[in-house]
């Protein structure tokens, strides 16, 4: 049992490993969901021209934002595989499992350094002082699990459409939206330093726990 | 079954027109709450059972559960919308807005977005197998959304919408003619759905 789950962390490590090596390699999809995220923070900060914006609409846009870029970079992420044709070699290699899980992984780590990116533009571009750095910290990474453990499964819904262009955040949504809804609560409060509930990110991590056994099992029967 | 289920339906309809007493200060159109609450009713009965269908697929690969599925949720995007439009009217005519995102019509909204998003999913796949497939699971994938938005969204948010005819008092207020024929409109537009359901089947 441990030996095997052993080897299952090498394959997921190896996987994440490949996935970033070939995106360091053509670094396009990266550079896109960046890019996406800043034009999107440049346009919303520019057409508010400096004016007081309240934070409850500030944190909703700090996701929406983070979502729309987020679908542009993770969409694709069986694409290339599939394109290649290498998805059953690389069935070959690993468990089914271990790859959605070292797909997961490689999509969290990117929207990590989406985020890392995107944050400080968004808190000096709209003049933020965030009063509870923690809170708000806490609330973007329990949010990103969430969002890549279903976006993961969407990429690979999206796989074999034949429109592709504004599938996944189509489907990805509605599926996230419970994430949101407490995530956009909670980084207000985060902006504003009031009380916040606490059950609002017990909420947030029993969705995410719910998103990755769901995708986990709905993988296999792709 | 057809024939019964028309004459139900123009009896329950008369029994709306004639027998139901106006709802005071609202006028004869909030009586439009008889068609709101059978099309709301269908919508999340036919989530249901495209979910259920879905399950049943992936177990069996059996397409023509896939068939069924797909045919539950078409069905329920029309109910869904039915179903908006008429709890729009009523909100407008009681709360004196269309729309102010109240936490069931945000409910009832993710339910036209999930809808709409499978399926545009279904139209986007050309393979008959992996369309199968994929619309099976992000069905089964939807569906956790409910919990939430059933059990946690209307705390996390002051509702205004009645609440159901059994609320938690367990007390029904509601004049027995009008909660029969309530309850009849109910079953009437369930069985308006399976029959449709079956009809194309056959």
């Amino acid at each position: 049992m441990t030996k095997s789950f052993g080897s299952r962390c090498e394959q997921i490590a190896a996987i994440v490993r490949k996935d970033f090596l070939i995106g360091l390699r053509r670094r396009a999809t990266f550079a896109a969901m960046m890019m996406f995220a800043l034009t999107a923070v440049a346009s919303l900060s520019l057409s508010t021209g400096g004016s007081f914006v309240e934070p409850k609409i500030l944190s909703a846009m700090l996701w929406v934002v983070i979502f729309f870029a987020a679908s542009a970079g993770i969409s694709g992420t069986f694409d290339d595989e599939a394109q290649a044709c290498t998805l059953p070699t690389l069935k070959l290699y690993a468990a089914a499992q271990a790859i959605l899980f070292g797909k997961m992984a490689g999509v969290l780590l990117s929207l990590i350094a989406l985020t890392t990116f995107i944050l400080p533009i968004f808190l000096i571009l709209f003049d933020v002082a965030v009063e509870n750095f923690f809170l708000l910290t806490t609330t973007l990474l329990a949010g990103l699990v969430g969002l890549s453990a279903a976006g993961t499964l969407t990429a690979a819904l999206t796989t074999s459409a034949t429109v592709k262009g504004g599938l996944f955040p189509i489907l990805l949504f509605p599926v996230t939206l419970p994430i949101f809804l407490p995530a956009i609560a909670l980084t207000e409060a985060a902006f504003t330093g009031a009380a916040f509930e606490a059950s609002a990110l017990v909420v947030i991590a029993a969705f995410d726990a719910i998103l990755i056994l769901a995708s986990s099992i709905l993988y296999d029967y792709l | 079954m057809n024939k019964i289920l028309i004459l139900l339906t123009l009896a329950i309809i008369a029994a709306i027109i004639f027998l139901v007493p106006p709802i005071k200060g609202l006028g004869d159109l909030a009586k439009i709450i008889f068609f709101h609450v059978p099309t709301a009713w269908v919508s999340v009965i036919a989530f249901f059972a495209s979910a259920f269908f879905a399950a049943k697929f992936l177990r069996t690969r059996d397409f023509s559960f896939d068939v069924l599925s797909a045919r539950a949720a078409s069905l329920g995007f029309v109910f869904v919308l039915l179903s908006t439009i008429s709890g729009a009217i009523f909100s407008k005519l009681t709360w004196g807005a269309y729309w102010n995102w109240d936490p069931r019509q945000t409910t009832i909204f993710v339910l036209i977005l999930i809808y709409g998003a499978y399926l545009t999913l279904r139209a986007a796949v050309s393979d008959e197998k992996v369309r199968a497939k994929v619309s099976a699971v992000y069905s089964l994938l939807s569906v956790l959304t409910v919990p939430f938005l059933v059990f946690i969204l209307p705390r996390m948010y002051f509702s205004l919408h009645p609440s159901p005819v059994l609320n938690s008092a367990g007390r029904v207020d509601m004049d027995s003619t009008v909660l029969i024929v309530l309850i009849a409109a109910v079953v009437d537009a369930t069985l308006i759905f399976i029959q449709l359901m079956r009809r194309d089947s056959s």
